[in-house]
C-alpha cells in the first residue's frame, strides 16, 4: 500500500512540475506558486511514504528487500532509505525540489527573474524525476512473498555516514539551483548586483553544506575503513571534490562586486561547471564506470540515461552562455597585488587543481578504451600534481583578505613580509631537527604563516575598533575566521601525515606494550552479541608514565545477514594526538594490533568545522 | 613597487631552501625494513579497493609481501623489483602512473596550464604596471 502512495505521489509531482512549466507563461501567479508548493508536498510525502516502509520493514517493496532488515536498530532503518541506489535518487529529487520552493520565497529578486529561476530549477527537476520513475524506480513491488529483507551494507551502518548523503546531496543537489539562478540570470540579461547578491548567499550555503558532508566522509573514512587516513584519493572522494574546488572558486568570485561584465561571465561558467560536475560525478558512479562504496548496483541503462541528461544538460547550458553572454568592452583592475588579483589567482589555481583532478580520475577510463591498458592514478599523482599547484594559493590566501581593491598597497605590508621570512626560518630550523619531509617543511611553514597572518590581521582590526564592538565586526572579519580555519586544517593533515608513527604488534590477553613514555595494556578479549551483529571488543588500557590515560577499544563486527566482517577502530581523541588502534587477525593465539599515533589530527576537524561555520555566517551580509 | 620587489626575492628563498631540504631528504635510507615499507606502500593490492599492498592481509597482498621481501633479502633494488611487479601484474598494480609516453599528457597536462597562466597573468600585470 505505501508503495503505491508513493509512487502516485512522485508521478504527482512530476506532473505538477509539468503544470509549472505549462503555466509559467500564464498571467496568474497564483496557481503558478500552488504548483510549486503542491510539487514539493507531493515529493515530501512520496519520500516518507518510501521512509515509513522501510521503518515497518515492508518487504513486498523491492527497494526494501534488497536493502534492509527486520533485526536493523530504527535509527539505520530510517537512514536506509538513502543507502542505496533508487532511494538515494528520491532524496536527490526531494532536495532538488526543496531548494525550489525555498526559492520561491526569495523576496530580493525581481518576479520575472525568480519564476525563471523556477522553471529552469524545475526542468532539471523534471529530467531526474524521469530518470527515477524510469530507470530507478524505488517502489516497485516484489514479485513473490518474502518474510525477511537482505539487509544494508554493514558499513552503511554508523551513525555519522548514515547522515552524510542529507547533508552532501544539500551541496551537491543543491549547485542545481546555482545552475538555475546563473541561466535565468543569462535569460533575462538581468545581471544586476541583487543578482549577484542572491546568488552568492545560495552558492555559499551549498558550497558550506557540501564541505559538511565531505568532512562527514572523511571523519567516517578515518575511523571506519580502518588505515589510520581520511583521504584517499579514491574516485569518489575526488568527484565529491571537483564540485567543491570549483564551488570555491565561485564563493571567491562573488565577493567581486563591481561591474566588471568579463566576471559575471566568469561566474555564470563557474556555476554552470559546479553542476555539471555534480552530475558528471554521480553519471561515473553510478553508472559503475568508477567502483566504489557508493556504486550501489552498477547498471548499464541507468549509466548511459545519467549520460543523456548530463550531456542536455551541460550542452543547453553553455549554448545558452554563448549566445546570451554579454561581450565585454571593459578592462579589470589587474595589479600587482589587489584583490581583484588575488580573486583571479586563486580562481586560476582552482580551476587548474580541478582539471587536473579531473584528468586524473579519467585518465584510467579512456587509456583503457583507447589501447586497453589498466593503470592506476592513485595518490602519489595527486600529491605531486596538485598540491604544487594549490601552493601559491596557500601562500596568497593569508594576506588576500587585507589586500584593497584599487591600489596595490598591502597595509603593514612589510612586516607581513619579515614576518614570513622569520616564520621560514623558524620552522626551517624546526624541520632539521624533527627530520621532517620536505612536505612537511611546506606544510607546516604554511599553515603557521596562515594563521598567524590571520590572526594578526583580526587582531589588527580589534584594535580599531576595539570601542564598538558587535556582530559586524565578525562579519566583517569573516574571510580571515574562514582562512584561519584552513591554516589549522592544513597545519593537522600535515602534521597528521607526516609525523604518523605506526606500531605493528602482536600481543596476548595481558600482555603490554610499550612505546615512547607510554604502555598499552592488553588487558581483556570480550565477545559481544548485539541484535543485527556479533563483535569482539578488545579492550586496552592506555597509560602514560603509570598514570592512567584511556581506555580504548578497537572492535570487529561480524554482520550475520550479509556475511561481512568490519573493523570499528578504537580512538582515543588526546587534543595533540589521536591514539588509532586497529584490531587484526587472531594467529597462534595471538592478536595482532596496529596502533598509529596521529598527532594533531584534531586540528583537521576543528579546521574544517571553522570554515563552515564562517561559510554560515557569511550567509548573513 | 617594493612589495612586488620583495616578494620575488623571498619566493626565490624559499625555492632554494625546499632544494636543499630535498636533497636532504633522499640520502637518508638504505635499510632492509624502510625499503620494504616504502615499495609496499606504492603498491596496489589488486583484490581490495584502493588499499595499498602495505595496509592490506589479503592472501594476494600476503604473496606480493613475500616476493618484495625476498627479493630484498636477495639484494635487489627497489626499481628492479618494482619493474618485476610491473612486468608480471601490469601498470595498474602502481599508484603512481609511471612517466612513459601513454601517460605523458596525464603528467605534463598540470604543469602545462599552470605555467601559461602563470606567464599570462604576468604579462598583464606587467602591462598594467607599465601603463600606469
Amino acid at each position: 500500500m505505501l508503495s503505491q502512495i508513493g509512487f502516485v505521489f512522485l508521478l504527482l509531482s512530476f506532473i505538477s512540475g509539468l503544470g509549472i512549466v505549462f503555466f509559467y507563461n500564464l498571467k496568474k501567479n497564483k496557481l503558478f506558486y500552488y504548483l510549486v508548493y503542491l510539487s514539493f508536498l507531493s515529493i515530501v510525502i512520496s519520500f516518507l511514504s518510501l521512509m515509513a516502509s522501510y521503518i515497518i520493514s515492508d518487504f513486498s517493496n523491492y527497494n526494501v528487500f534488497q536493502n534492509s532488515h527486520s533485526s536493523m536498530p530504527l535509527l539505520y532503518k530510517i537512514t536506509g532509505t538513502w543507502g542505496n541506489h533508487e532511494g538515494s535518487m528520491l532524496l536527490w529529487l526531494l532536495i532538488m525540489n526543496l531548494y525550489n520552493f525555498l526559492f520561491s520565497f526569495n523576496k530580493i529578486l525581481q518576479e520575472k527573474l525568480k519564476k525563471l529561476t523556477i522553471l529552469f530549477q524545475t526542468l532539471l527537476f523534471l529530467l531526474f524525476c524521469a530518470y527515477v520513475i524510469f530507470t530507478s524506480n524505488p517502489f516497485l513491488m516484489n514479485s513473490i512473498n518474502v518474510e525477511e529483507g537482505l539487509g544494508l551494507n554493514p558499513i552503511l551502518q554508523d551513525f555519522s555516514l548514515s547522515i552524510h548523503p542529507p547533508i552532501l546531496y544539500s551541496g551537491y543537489v543543491g549547485f542545481s539551483i546555482i545552475l538555475s539562478l546563473a541561466l535565468s540570470g543569462l535569460f533575462a540579461g538581468q545581471l544586476d548586483n541583487k543578482w549577484i547578491k542572491t546568488l552568492r548567499k545560495w552558492s555559499l550555503f551549498c558550497w558550506s553544506m557540501l564541505t559538511a558532508g565531505i568532512v562527514l566522509g572523511s571523519y567516517w573514512a578515518y575511523y571506519e575503513l580502518g588505515w589510520g587516513g581520511w583521504w584517499f584519493w579514491d574516485p569518489v572522494e575526488n568527484i565529491s571534490l571537483m564540485p567543491w574546488i570549483a564551488g570555491l572558486a565561485l564563493v571567491h568570485s562573488l565577493i567581486i562586486n563591481n561591474k566588471a561584465i568579463i566576471l559575471k561571465n566568469w561566474i555564470i561558467f563557474l556555476s554552470i561547471l559546479c553542476f555539471a560536475l555534480s552530475i558528471l560525478g554521480t553519471f561515473l558512479v553510478r553508472s559503475g564506470i568508477l567502483t566504489s562504496v557508493h556504486t550501489f548496483a552498477a547498471d548499464y541503462t541507468r549509466g548511459i540515461f545519467i549520460l543523456i541528461i548530463f550531456l542536455v544538460i551541460v550542452g543547453f547550458s553553455f549554448l545558452i552562455f554563448i549566445i546570451k553572454s554579454s561581450e565585454n568592452k571593459e578592462k579589470i583592475n589587474i595589479l600587482f597585488i589587489n584583490k581583484t588579483t588575488a580573486i583571479i589567482i586563486n580562481n586560476l589555481v582552482m580551476i587548474i587543481a580541478c582539471s587536473t583532478i579531473l584528468l586524473g580520475t579519467l585518465y584510467p577510463i579512456i587509456i583503457e578504451v583507447l589501447i586497453n591498458q589498466r593503470i592506476s592514478v592513485g595518490a602519489p599523482y595527486y600529491n605531486s600534481t596538485v598540491l604544487p599547484i594549490l601552493l601559491p594559493g596557500f601562500l596568497l590566501m593569508s594576506v588576500a583578505p587585507a589586500l584593497s581593491w584599487t591600489t596595490n598597497k598591502l597595509n603593514n605590508g612589510k612586516f607581513y613580509l619579515y614576518f614570513f621570512i622569520l616564520i621560514s626560518f623558524v620552522v626551517l630550523i624546526f624541520s632539521f631537527i624533527s627530520e621532517s619531509s620536505v612536505w612537511g617543511f611546506v606544510g607546516i611553514l604554511l599553515a603557521v604563516w596562515i594563521i598567524i597572518s590571520s590572526l594578526f590581521s583580526i587582531f589588527i582590526n580589534l584594535l580599531k575598533n576595539i570601542k564598538n564592538l558587535k556582530f559586524n565586526f565578525i562579519l566583517k572579519n569573516n574571510a580571515f575566521i574562514a582562512h584561519l580555519g584552513v591554516g589549522i586544517a592544513i597545519l593537522g593533515i600535515t602534521c597528521s601525515t607526516v609525523f604518523k608513527t605506526e606500531y605493528k604488534k602482536n600481543m596476548n590477553v595481558e600482555e603490554s606494550f610499550y612505546f615512547k613514555s607510554y604502555e598499552l595494556k592488553f588487558e581483556s578479549l570480550n565477545i559481544v552479541e548485539e541484535n543485527n551483529f556479533q563483535s569482539i571488543i578488545g579492550s586496552f588500557i592506555l597509560y602514560k608514565k603509570d598514570k592512567f590515560l584511556s581506555k580504548i577499544e578497537p572492535e570487529k563486527r561480524y554482520y550475520d545477514v550479509s556475511k561481512i566482517i568490519t573493523t570499528e577502530a578504537g580512538i582515543y581523541h588526546h587534543p595533540f594526538q589521536d591514539f588509532y588502534m586497529i584490531l587484526g587477525d587472531n594467529n597462534n593465539e595471538r592478536w595482532s594490533i596496529i596502533l598509529y599515533q596521529n598527532p594533531l589530527v584534531s586540528l583537521i576537524w576543528l579546521g574544517t568545522f571553522i570554515m563552515i561555520i564562517s561559510g554560515f555566517i557569511g550567509l548573513k551580509k | 613597487m617594493k612589495l612586488y620587489h620583495y616578494s620575488s626575492k623571498v619566493v626565490f628563498i624559499i625555492l632554494v631552501i625546499i632544494y636543499t631540504l630535498n636533497t636532504n631528504h633522499l640520502q637518508a635510507k638504505n635499510n632492509v625494513d624502510e625499503d620494504f615499507e616504502e615499495i609496499t606502500k606504492k603498491l596496489r593490492c589488486m583484490t581490495c579497493q584502493n588499499q595499498s599492498i602495505y595496509d592490506s592481509e589479503t592472501e594476494f597482498a600476503q604473496d606480493i609481501k613475500k616476493i618484495i621481501m625476498n627479493k630484498l633479502n636477495k639484494g635487489k633494488s627497489q626499481k628492479e623489483i618494482l619493474d618485476f611487479l610491473v612486468a608480471r601484474y601490469g601498470e595498474y598494480i602502481l599508484f603512481e602512473p609511471q612517466f612513459n609516453k601513454k601517460n605523458m599528457f596525464l603528467w605534463i597536462f598540470p604543469f602545462f596550464i599552470f605555467c601559461i597562466s602563470a606567464i599570462f597573468l604576468f604579462i598583464r600585470i606587467n602591462k598594467n604596471r607599465i601603463s600606469k
